[in-house]
């Protein structure tokens, strides 16, 4: 019943980290989204974090 | 010998909120948030019978487990609810052998127990897909975006909620070595786990900038089976979900919750090859004069000298080389997942000590101190400004049009760990090697069958029991596959 067999027949590898050689590369890009994110935090409200309230967790 | 521990998991509590509401109800959120999850799913079969929180591991049993009073308010109010208590709860178990519940009034996504770091840490981030995919849901029935779910530990006015990683390894270990060679490790790896916190809470020194770890605040003690109060170091839970004969399971709950995940993999990997080591009685001997203080003493400045109990002083960077040094001795060439550990422990350690802004695109305190001052001196800001506490929390929004991490990540500015069809494919599919192959197989296809579910098994709706518990390595778990593959017709 090797059709059966779901570990062999749907084995396949771990993920692994998005690189060839040695650790994971630092991305190219480093100026050209700065803008576009220093516009999304000018977005935030400087009062958000006082509504933000929860329950202790554990 | 003892090897590496053979199983890892890792447990998020998400913070929750309806920006639309007055005072958003967290109870009713979490409810109605769980109920919109999409994924296939078995839905409320969760044994709790099989739970068992008030063992210690030094050897005895506490009769409750403690909260504060607040708590205690709240939880009285719960009671008066029109639902009961596992209503509330709205337990999951995922195919992806992942559950996702809500646990103490926050969402929390339990990744799949898994034997291979990568699988773990996609799994993680599968979580916060699957979390962000029932938010959009629910904010589509409410038709606006009010709902938000926040992937962080903290809500920056002394309520912390939980990050726990999860490490199954040899009960034949004596549990005291394991502490005293452990302690100094787990105070220091904030250098690289850290995921940042603008401000302080709780009753220490006030504290004006970034802090390394969003938990420093909430540690109070070396070792404590609490969760809630006195937040220890070592959690001492004796609850292994397998065999207590052969196992304990390490439950750390004084790690943060990590956008990046190389910061994730990072903390988790390194942790397992020092465990791995303290198996060998191979670890570096540190004992720190005041393992409590000094965590939250590095998180506001990573290069305050540490008192040893022998009268010398050691910074947490030299802690960590010295576990890394002996950790090189033990695991190089262990396996592929040994050296990537290795590599980018070593490289970290380097460029923290070089210059911390080479961390600024894979560690969340590195990131956050970039981006951060670069908005600072945009606007003109101090760091007690509360705009900073403000975009500190929206670092972690997981909505992909309001997250600051998001938004770092859609503009290629921190390290992608992972291709997007490897997150995908662990949104629905379970890690390969471990029991939770089995239990995700097994909601896939027999999901309407199933009585009741937990980690160490099942029981199907005709009497029929499948018991994981000593399911643990790799090797068992092809073998009971294999003696069961005619009976499950998995397709």
């Amino acid at each position: 019943m090797e059709m059966n067999d779901p570990l062999r027949r749907e084995k396949r590898d771990a993920p692994k980290p998005d690189s060839s050689e040695g650790g994971p590369k630092a991305p190219e890009s480093v100026k050209p989204g700065r803008d576009n994110i220093l516009k999304r935090m000018k977005r935030v409200d400087p009062k958000q974090s006082e509504n933000y309230k929860q329950r202790t967790g554990q | 010998m003892i090897d590496l521990p053979p199983l890892m998991g890792i447990e998020t509590e998400y913070g929750i909120i309806r920006e639309s509401e007055k005072k958003s109800d967290p109870v009713e959120e979490s409810m109605q948030l769980l109920k919109r999850c999409s994924a296939p799913s078995v839905f409320g079969a969760w044994a709790y019978g099989r739970e068992n929180s008030h063992l210690d591991m030094r050897g005895f049993r506490v009769g409750s487990l403690a909260q504060d009073e607040e708590e205690d308010a709240f939880c009285a109010e719960d009671r008066k609810r029109s639902y009961s208590y596992l209503e509330m709860k709205c337990d999951r178990v995922l195919t992806n052998g992942a559950r996702f519940y809500n646990d103490h009034t926050h969402p929390e996504y339990s990744s799949p127990e898994c034997n291979d770091l990568f699988q773990l840490v996609a799994h993680d981030v599968a979580g916060e897909h699957i979390v962000a995919r029932a938010t959009q849901l629910r904010n589509q029935d409410l038709g606006e975006s009010s709902v938000q779910l926040f992937k962080n530990n903290t809500d920056y006015i002394g309520h912390s909620y939980g990050t726990h990683d999860n490490y199954l390894i040899a009960r034949e270990i004596p549990f005291d070595d394991l502490v005293q060679a452990l302690v100094p490790f787990l105070v220091t790896r904030q250098l690289y786990a850290g995921a940042g916190k603008v401000g302080y809470e709780g009753d220490g020194e006030p504290f004006h900038g970034l802090q390394l770890s969003q938990r420093s605040d909430f540690v109070e003690t070396v070792l404590s089976i609490e969760t809630m109060t006195q937040r220890p170091i070592i959690n001492t839970r004796d609850e292994p979900h397998a065999s207590s004969k052969d196992y304990r399971r390490l439950h750390l709950i004084l790690g943060d919750a990590n956008m990046s995940a190389y910061a994730t993999a990072l903390k988790v990997g390194t942790t397992r090859l020092v465990l791995g080591l303290i198996a060998r009685g191979a670890g570096p001997d540190f004992e720190l004069e005041n393992p409590v203080a000094d965590v939250a003493r590095i998180s506001r400045d990573l290069n305050t000298p540490l008192k040893q109990t022998n009268g010398k002083t050691v910074t947490s960077l030299e802690i960590q080389f010295a576990y890394l040094e002996q950790a090189q001795k033990v695991w190089r060439d262990h396996n592929e997942e040994c050296n990537w550990i290795l590599n980018e422990w070593s490289r970290t350690l380097s460029d923290l000590q070089q210059d911390p802004e080479k961390l600024s695109d894979r560690i969340d305190w590195a990131i956050k101190q970039k981006l951060y001052r670069q908005f600072m001196e945009s606007e003109n800001l101090g760091w007690d400004d509360p705009w900073l506490q403000s975009l500190d929390l929206e670092y972690h929004n997981l909505d992909p049009e309001r997250g600051l991490y998001r938004g770092l990540e859609q503009e290629g500015q921190v390290l992608e760990l992972f291709k997007g069809s490897e997150i995908e494919s662990a949104i629905e599919t379970p890690p390969v090697g471990s029991r939770a192959w089995i239990r995700g197989k097994m909601v896939e296809h027999y999901g309407d069958d199933i009585q009741s579910i937990h980690w160490t098994g099942l029981k199907l709706k005709n009497g029929d029991v499948l018991d994981l518990t000593s399911v643990i390595k790799s090797d068992e778990v092809e073998t009971w596959i294999n003696d069961n593959k005619e009976k499950w017709q998995w397709k």
